[in-house]
């Protein structure tokens, strides 16, 4: 084991928060396409 | 029941089940000692990555069996498809320099995986805007697009193999390979978890699109 795991959770929740953001954007984005049908 | 009700009942089931995937990863599921938090990244860029290669698989057989049986289904399937894969294609490409700055110290690299793949994204982009662009002969936009869509799907063994035949500073597989999966078995039930609710994912967005195409070729 490593002395010092490398410090970088900012890139991994950058990545984690986006992810969401696609996702619930396109999500939406079809849920108001198909509302009502 | 209509379709995109389905396929959005089966988008909330799938969004329910990310949760999961971000709260399976990022508090039960340890750290690579050697990439730190930041190879938790992995569980979002592969299984997204694999979403925007089915995708696009999906649209070369929907083209293959619109060419052969002239019918309009497999060309909505197809157009539903690429639009999701679309989606998938901006997640693997925004969680791919996330993960290669820590870890590579560059945030791209034109090797042949990354160039390939961005290469998967234009054409997914060029896909959509040929479909917008052609209207008329009745029949050619369907015709134009399922060709590009086979020419897309050519291109996946191609960035599938990549790793092997140039030289890249993308990883090789260690799942989908030959030999057994090199990944601790808890890292593994997290990536195979997150495969499947990105799958389910797909085939929820692809309902709801089928049913928003139908809907317009109908109008």
């Amino acid at each position: 084991m490593p002395e010092n795991i490398p410090q970088n959770a900012g890139y991994m929740v950058a990545a984690y928060i986006v992810t969401a953001i696609i996702v619930l954007a396109y999500a939406a984005s079809l849920y108001r396409r198909t509302r009502g049908r | 029941m209509t379709l995109a009700s389905r396929g959005r009942a089966v988008t909330a089931v799938a969004l329910l089940l990310l949760v999961g995937v971000y709260v399976r990863a990022l508090a039960f599921t340890p750290l690579e000692r050697f990439q730190g938090a930041a190879q938790k990244i992995f569980y979002l860029h592969v299984p997204a990555a694999w979403s925007a290669m089915l995708a696009m698989g999906m649209v070369g057989l929907a083209s293959v069996l619109y060419l052969l049986l002239k019918d309009q289904r497999f060309d909505r399937f197809a157009a539903a498809s690429a639009e999701v894969g679309t989606a998938f294609c901006v997640v693997m490409l925004t969680t791919g320099p996330l993960w290669a700055r820590p870890v590579w110290g560059t945030w791209w690299a034109w090797d042949a995986r990354l160039t390939l793949t961005l290469f998967l994204f234009f054409l997914y982009i060029g896909y959509l805007l040929l479909r917008q662009a052609v209207g008329d002969p009745p029949g050619a936009r369907a015709r134009y697009s399922a060709v590009l869509g086979i020419c897309g799907t050519v291109l996946l063994p191609f960035i599938h193999l990549s790793v092997y035949l140039f030289r890249t500073l993308h990883p090789q597989p260690i799942v989908l390979k030959p030999s057994a999966p090199s990944l601790p078995g808890v890292m593994l039930v997290t990536l195979l978890y997150s495969f499947g609710v990105f799958t389910l994912l797909y085939i929820g967005f692809v309902m709801q699109r089928y049913a928003v195409g139908e809907e317009s070729a109908h109008a």
